[in-house]
């Protein structure tokens, strides 16, 4: 599902990531770990295409995203959930018509968007403040309408940055037993967290990042 | 459907959030279409009149004098079967006499001196529409001149030549003006857009984030330009049709001038929704100037 070869991304000649390889089956769950600063939002980012690799190759489903055109760019992006670390909600938009965002880019029916929006807002707990702006909700309130928005659209792969990272061990438990349902009925999953409570949870794959590198791989098969 | 409502949506969002340049941007659209406007205007209005007098054209031929009525009516004969005459009025020296001593009875006395009727019988002709034209014109009459009978062939057209070259004159000046102010307002346009661009740079990268192409972002700032373009071609038209009615009821002429309709007229329906169009199509063409920046841009 997810292969990485050999991958090295620089930022400003500092290296952000070191010759990092991974293979993600399909129907893995797998868990991101390492200190801050370790590259774990630099694989992700490289992961949705959102920044250009320097050396080696990154497969997803196959297709090597390197030598994607522009134009494919959005349409692979549609098979991926992101939990972005910083959310990225659109500050202007209500929460329903953020977490409606990527049904609506693809044309989705009025009648299914409702149905998926509030599914997705009801299985994060959120769907009580539809109506809101992002900014009148609390930061464990907009991390869950991101993740909202990264299942509504029931992606082939979920990439969560730190998706509890605002939230209580309650709450943080909650989030990990969606992922742990998302993540049964296929999706593959990947999740960078420093939440042991997560690992814990999770009890699946663990790879961790020190420094740009792979400095562990354990659970794998699990 | 959703998505054009959704791309309606955002374009208004977009156009709310600049109020100032918004403003700029449709104000500077306003006043280069109501420049092109006056022109447009004094040009239809010069041409119409122009046409009007030119249908009005009378082509005078003078029969000699001493022609026999055999003569005359060989002459009358040959101009009715010419395609270039539309309609033709014959006036005897008599008639000719007695028209000018009911148009100007205080000079009849000049004629008394001059022995009997010194008026020349005349033809009178309208010409047809497709002889109408400068050269048409003299071609015509130079080519009557050697026919037998005719003393003179006279047609005043001196003034509706001038009228047709100051109607050249403005066709010129209109495209020069146009074309100017139409690129300052498309660079108005296009900066506004990128102005809206700017501010909305993260929510655009958010967007793409999410899966949206290129056309689904850009799509709203286009809508936004034809929707700045439009607004200002509305202001023009009302400008343009205030300053119109204020020159009218100052100046205006009202009634009939020469026997041609003066009266000045204001834009047809037609030429009123080109002129919405015009701005629609600036307002265009300045947001696709600024969204090929945005194509540019890594996705
Ligand atoms: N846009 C950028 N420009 C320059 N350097 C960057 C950029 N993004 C990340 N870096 C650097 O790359 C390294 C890896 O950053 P990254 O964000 O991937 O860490 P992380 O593992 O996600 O950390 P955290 O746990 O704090 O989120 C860091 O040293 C960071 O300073
Ligand atoms: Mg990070």
């Amino acid at each position: 599902m997810i292969q990485i070869f050999h991958v090295t991304k620089y930022y400003e000649r500092r290296p952000a990531l070191t010759d990092v390889n991974l293979q993600i089956e399909k129907g893995e769950f797998v868990l991101l770990m390492g200190p801050s600063g370790a590259g774990k939002t630099t694989l992700l980012k490289l992961l949705y295409c959102a920044t250009p690799l320097d050396e080696g190759q990154i497969l997803i489903q196959g297709r090597n995203v390197a030598r994607l055109k522009p134009s494919a760019v959005p349409y692979l992006r549609r098979t991926m959930g992101v939990v972005f670390q910083d959310f990225k909600l659109l500050p202007k938009k209500s929460v329903y018509d953020n977490v409606a965002l990527p049904l609506l880019v693809q044309g989705l029916p009025a009648f299914e968007t409702r149905r998926k929006v509030m599914e997705a807002l009801k299985a994060v707990g959120v769907d009580h403040r539809k109506e809101s702006r992002p900014a009148m909700l609390s930061a464990g309130e907009q991390q869950r309408v991101c993740i909202a928005r990264s299942i509504v659209n029931s992606p082939i792969i979920l990439l969560a940055d730190e998706p509890t990272g605002n939230m209580d061990a309650e709450l943080a438990r909650e989030i990990v037993e969606l992922f742990k349902t998302i993540n049964a009925r296929g999706t593959t999953v990947l999740v960078a967290t420093h939440n042991r409570q997560v690992i814990e949870q999770v009890g699946r794959r663990v790879v961790t990042l020190d420094q740009g590198k792979v400095v562990s791989d354990e659970g794998k098969g699990l | 459907m959703k998505r054009l409502i959704h791309f309606v949506r955002e374009a208004v969002a977009n156009i709310r959030l600049n109020r100032t340049t918004t403003l700029i941007a449709v104000a500077t659209t306003a006043f280069t279409l109501a420049c092109f406007g006056v022109f447009l205007l004094l040009y239809l209005n010069l041409r119409s009149m122009a046409t009007s007098l030119q249908s009005d054209l009378k082509v005078v031929v003078y029969v000699k004098d001493g022609t026999p009525p055999p003569g005359v009516s060989d002459l009358q004969a040959l101009l009715k079967a010419d395609p270039g005459v539309q309609a033709l009025a014959y006036v005897s020296k008599e008639q000719a006499l007695a028209d000018f001593r009911a148009q100007f009875p205080e000079e009849s006395h000049l004629l008394q001196g001059l022995g009997d009727n010194p008026l020349p019988a005349s033809f009178i002709i309208t010409l047809a529409p497709a002889y109408r034209s400068p050269d048409a014109v003299r071609r015509w009459a130079d080519r009557l001149k050697s026919a037998p009978g005719v003393e003179q062939v006279q047609y005043s057209r001196d003034w509706i030549d001038n009228l047709n070259t100051i109607v050249g004159y403005l066709e010129l000046a209109a495209v020069g003006i146009g074309t100017v102010l139409s690129a300052a307002s498309v660079t108005i346009i296009a900066s506004t857009i990128r102005l809206t661009l700017f501010a909305r740079r993260d929510e655009i990268e958010i967007m793409r984030l999410i899966g949206a192409t290129g056309s689904f972002i850009k799509i709203p700032y286009l809508i936004e330009g034809a929707m700045l373009g439009v607004m200002g071609g509305a202001v023009s038209l009302a400008m343009l049709r205030g300053g119109f009615e204020l020159f009218n009821a100052r100046l205006g002429m009202p009634g009939r001038f020469l026997g041609i309709d003066s009266g000045f007229h204001f834009f047809s329906g037609q030429v009123a929704a080109m002129i919405l169009v015009a701005g629609l199509l600036l307002g265009f063409v300045g947001s696709v100037v600024s969204v090929l920046d945005l194509g540019r841009a890594k996705s």
